[in-house]
């Protein structure tokens, strides 16, 4: 009895698993594969999986102007972004996890309170605050106010990840004669690396799809992607299904790009060598 | 010259008082051991000569130099820690490596270095591996290498073997004994084991809240105990303890408690004006009674035989109070059955019931 009872409950396990892995992926491949039909062969009543692909999406959406500026504006603004929240959010979460004054709880709630306002509370001060000072609509403005969002959301991740490194490992780089900052460049950032890259890839992931900010401060110059994108639907009644579909393509590849690049890099570093 | 010397070094955390004036001096050469229960301050005293924690007050100098304000690194200190710390992401060789890289020492000379310390500790085979694939007794000897490869004035262990299972810890054991023997480097061992402080050190320090409870080397502090903590604290098992009031008779001591009378000449102890005092003997200076025996005689009906394998310790009550003796296996009685056991006056421990300090005469102890 007991081998088979094992075996079913593999087998319940495993479908499940099935199935949420279709749930998942499913979704995405079907877009990927409208991206390449005609209208025609989207809208019809039995969904098809056999058609005559088409390039024309493609080559739609990356001839138009806006969509390349806003590609553009979107890489610039978020790395921009997420470059600003390491070089600054980093130091920061090191200092509150390894030398806390009495300050540390109130940083770490501060930071926290930063996410806590919905988006549209902040994005209409900013918004002001920007026409004030002539810089509405402009990348500079874009990347303060995303550089908000990525430092503090890098700090927020960040300092567990330092405090998990063991002190004793920073310790014993102290008696063997490193300095504060050695000891941070050579100790801790290599040791919390693998959850450091998780949450500067987290934060990166939030600022690409944001979308309330960006449409506040933002009315032709600073247009990024997610902004384009949704234009696009707004073409009437005859929505341009294939269109759509190439641009969330579009849409999705720089931030699957930048996470096979990270975890490329993560297996390189932390992959155990063969003797 | 002493190598390190600490002078009324007090250390606390806010209004806690964590260690209060010590006093040491320990000789160059000298391997000393930190002995104590865990939070006795033992560790926190290490940290203090490594420069891991501030000294909150005193002086600590290490060859002769005051190192209050010194960074670790410039102490001339290696430490070797509980948890071996090695740099998870450098390979052995880089772990071991890393110091001297921070002195500017030429690449070759550092290669040749590593190989050697290598060589010593038998780590030839791994240097091109990354600590995690290496076992806990490895790991720790890697950690021990970066200790010595920087030829320290001082090596400072913090419970260097407690995460080794218990053969390992034999093993290392007697591996760090023979590295002292051919280094010859001061060092300082901090452990809660007494087994450890007892086959290693030169002297042990013995630490009870952030106090020096007694200073002395292995065998004077297992035979002339200075007070009920370290008597109670030292040895396996753990000294029998009886209270007895003190008194006079026939111009001998006349110790009462038990439920009997215990009778001894006293020459070795000062006893006059004491009247309750606490009889200490150690279960092993316990002898089975001969039939002829009628003095200082402990009695009872065997309850706990722990059978050692040469030895059985044998635990009964007697008057009312549990007492063990540590007798040769072949000797080892039935349960249940009635025992007697006595011993020399030579092998009993007195100490004062109120204050717990020894009653024994102070020039013995010199």
């Amino acid at each position: 009895m007991r081998p088979y009872r094992i075996r079913l409950g593999r087998l319940v396990g495993k479908t499940i698993l099935a199935l949420a892995g279709f749930v998942a992926v499913f979704p995405l491949a079907w877009t990927a594969l409208n991206s390449l039909k005609n209208n025609v062969d989207i809208i019809t009543r039995v969904p098809r999986l056999v058609f005559t692909p088409t390039f024309d999406n493609i080559a739609y959406i990356l001839g138009r102007d806006s969509v390349m500026t806003g590609l553009y504006n979107s890489v610039v603004a978020c790395g921009c972004a997420v470059l600003i929240g390491v070089v600054l959010g980093l130091p920061a979460a090191y200092a509150v996890a390894r030398y806390p004054n009495r300050f540390a709880g109130d940083i770490q709630f501060f930071v926290l309170s930063l996410r806590f306002l919905p988006p549209v509370a902040v994005a209409i001060p900013l918004m002001v605050i920007w026409l004030q000072i002539g810089l509405y609509d402009t990348l500079p403005a874009l990347i303060v106010t995303y550089s908000l969002l990525t430092i503090s959301v890098i700090m927020w991740l960040a300092i567990p990840a330092f405090q998990s490194v063991p002190k004793e490992i920073e310790e014993a780089a102290f008696v063997d004669g490193y300095g504060a900052y050695s000891v941070f460049w050579r100790i801790a950032l290599p040791v919390a690396a693998r959850s450091l890259i998780g949450a500067v890839a987290f934060s990166f992931v939030l600022v690409w799809n944001e979308f309330l900010i960006a449409l506040m401060l933002s009315s032709s110059n600073a247009k990024t992607l997610p902004i384009v994108a949704s234009e696009l639907s707004q073409q009437g009644m005859n929505v341009p299904w294939g269109i759509l579909n190439a641009s969330v393509v579009l849409l999705s590849l720089p931030p699957l790009l930048f996470l096979g690049v990270l975890s490329g890099f993560l297996n390189s570093v932390f992959r155990p060598k063969k003797t | 010259m002493s190598a390190i010397v600490c002078s009324h070094v007090d250390k606390s955390y806010g209004a806690t008082t964590v260690i209060h004036d010590l006093n040491l001096s320990i000789e160059e050469h000298e391997f000393v051991v930190f002995l104590g229960p865990s939070g006795c301050g033992k560790s926190t005293l290490l940290r203090m000569l490594a420069g891991l924690e501030d000294i909150s007050g005193g002086e600590v100098s290490i060859g002769g130099r005051v190192v209050n304000d010194l960074e670790p690194g410039d102490r001339g200190i290696a430490m070797v820690f509980q948890n071996y710390a090695l740099y998870p992401h450098m390979t052995i060789f880089d772990n071991i490596a890393f110091g001297l890289k921070r002195q500017k020492v030429p690449a070759a000379e550092i290669q040749k270095r590593v190989e050697a310390v290598a060589r010593t500790l038998g780590l030839e085979p791994y240097l091109a591996r990354k600590p995690t694939e290496l076992s806990g007794g490895q790991q720790q000897r890697v950690a021990i290498a970066r200790a010595m490869i920087k030829t320290p004035k001082v090596f400072l262990f913090d419970e260097p073997l407690s995460n080794l299972d218990a053969k390992l810890r034999n093993h290392m054991r007697v591996e760090i004994a023979r590295l002292h023997q051919s280094l010859k480097t001061t060092t300082v061992y901090v452990t809660h084991d007494q087994l450890e402080a007892m086959t290693l050190a030169n002297r042990i320090v013995l630490l009870k809240d952030g106090v020096i409870e007694q200073i002395g080397s292995p065998a004077e502090i297992y035979r002339q105990p200075g007070n009920l903590f370290v008597a109670g604290f030292i040895g396996t098992p753990n000294m029998n303890f009886i209270d007895v009031a003190v008194g006079r008779k026939d111009d001998r001591w006349a110790l009462t408690g038990a439920g009997t009378t215990f009778s001894f000449e006293g020459s070795g102890f000062d006893l006059r004006g004491v009247d309750r005092a606490v009889l200490g003997v150690r279960p092993p200076d316990l002898k089975t009674a001969d039939a002829g025996d009628s003095t200082n005689l402990l009695q009872g009906t065997a309850d706990l035989i722990e059978f050692h394998g040469n030895d059985a310790l044998v635990t009964f009550a007697c008057g009312g109070k549990e007492v063990s003796a540590l007798v040769p296996a072949r000797e080892c009685p039935a349960l249940r059955a009635p025992v007697r056991y006595t011993f020399e006056e030579e092998s009993i421990h007195l100490f004062d019931a109120t204050s717990g300090v020894s009653l024994r005469r102070q020039e013995k102890l010199s």
